[in-house]
């Protein structure tokens, strides 16, 4: 009973899933980003209000994939890719080219043999979590453990999957921390 | 391995909505997916063929077969690409069942050149309009990756290097050496982590 939904801007020519929510003055680029998603559960995606998903971003989840994006939030191209929870938080700002991954070797859950999946069963366990009002730098990959307090920065290109505390700022490969983006 | 492929079998590897002729000199096992025809927006092969894909071989949105004329790419069975960014003037040999995950680029040249004077050269050559036949020559080493290597998110991976089998390439690593077989390697430049033994 689901309505397609067919984003009014789009030229990918498929409606969102229906199981996607977008809040009141937010924005998502295209339905091309979800091109490889396969969340089967309730609600794959929810984003909440005044936030923009930009031009090559994309939600590449398995049957039990569940992102969960915050208000205000930014995301001008970072690819999520997980089979659990991500979770995004109010004002969070990620930069281009950053991945969210369950793992290293991560890819997209493809369409002709969509892995066994757990329907109905309690929700997914929470993998990546970026605090509030955070900054993920350009090219960041953030793997699962990655836990990314309120207002922190993390710097171009780090890897990270280990807990950051609020207002740190951390940096390299393997990310280490640099400094706190106040005192 | 089929000598050529019609537009309805490209209609059937790539999922329909992006399908297109795809260049003629390309080789392509049974069971592929090749989603997007912009993976071959920069393939100026003219090798005969200048890309080889086995049996199985997937081929994401992402991945971009950067081939030079006188470029060569061969991919094993079972492999997956996932978001590599090719960039090939010579030689880039994947085994089987590898796994290239998001954002990864490899290179078997740094298609400029060291010397001063020679990158002078080559901007000049390379400028709207400039003679590319006056860019100096490009300096090219294969890249092998071996079967059953993991390549990380965001991982380069430099010419010359040879990656041997079930090796595991951590995230954002830069691989300017080689890799020995069931090693795992990670960080700028990469660095061995650990190492398995026994099969992969």
């Amino acid at each position: 009973m689901s309505v397609a939904r067919m984003l009014e801007h789009d030229w990918f020519p498929r409606s969102l899933p229906a199981n996607v929510r977008i809040g009141s003055h937010s924005w998502c680029y295209s339905s091309f980003s979800c091109l490889h998603y396969r969340s089967r559960r309730p609600c794959g995606v929810r984003i909440g209000h005044h936030s923009g998903i930009y031009h090559g971003t994309f939600f590449d989840l398995g049957p039990d994939g569940e992102v969960e994006i915050g208000a205000y939030c930014t995301l001008v191209g970072a690819i999520i890719t997980t089979n659990a929870r991500v979770v995004i938080e109010d004002y969070a700002f990620l930069a281009h080219e950053v991945v969210l991954a369950d793992s290293d070797a991560a890819t997209p859950f493809p369409a002709q043999s969509p892995p066994k999946s757990r329907d109905g069963a309690g929700a997914p366990r929470t993998v990546i979590r970026i605090g509030e009002n955070s900054w993920i730098g350009a090219r960041v990959v953030l793997l699962a453990g990655a836990d990314i307090g309120k207002s922190a920065i993390v710097g171009a290109a780090a890897v990270v999957d280990f807990v950051v505390p609020p207002f740190a700022v951390v940096a390299g490969n393997p990310a280490r921390l640099v400094g706190w983006t106040h005192r | 391995m089929s000598a050529r492929i019609n537009r309805d079998e490209v209609k059937a590897i790539t999922g329909g909505w992006d399908y297109a002729s795809l260049p003629r000199n390309i080789r392509i096992g049974a069971d592929c997916y090749l989603e997007r025809k912009e993976s071959f927006k920069r393939f100026r092969s003219t090798r005969e063929p200048g890309l080889i894909l086995g049996h199985g071989v997937k081929v994401y949105t992402w991945t971009e077969f950067n081939i030079e004329p006188g470029g060569q790419i061969v991919v094993g069975d079972d492999s997956i690409l996932v978001g590599a960014v090719f960039m090939c003037a010579d030689r880039i040999g994947i085994g089987r069942r590898v796994i290239v995950s998001y954002n990864v680029t490899i290179a078997d040249s740094d298609f400029h050149p060291r010397d001063p004077e020679l990158r002078k050269q080559d901007a000049i050559a390379n400028a709207p309009r400039g003679d590319r036949s006056r860019r100096p020559a490009l300096i090219t080493r294969p890249v092998v990756i071996e079967d059953d290597v993991w390549i990380g998110i965001g991982a380069i991976l430099l010419k010359g290097v040879r990656v041997g089998r079930g090796a595991r390439i951590g995230a954002g690593s830069v691989v300017t050496r080689d890799v020995p077989a069931g090693a795992t390697v990670a960080g700028n430049p990469a660095r061995l982590m650990g190492r398995r033994t026994g099969p992969s």
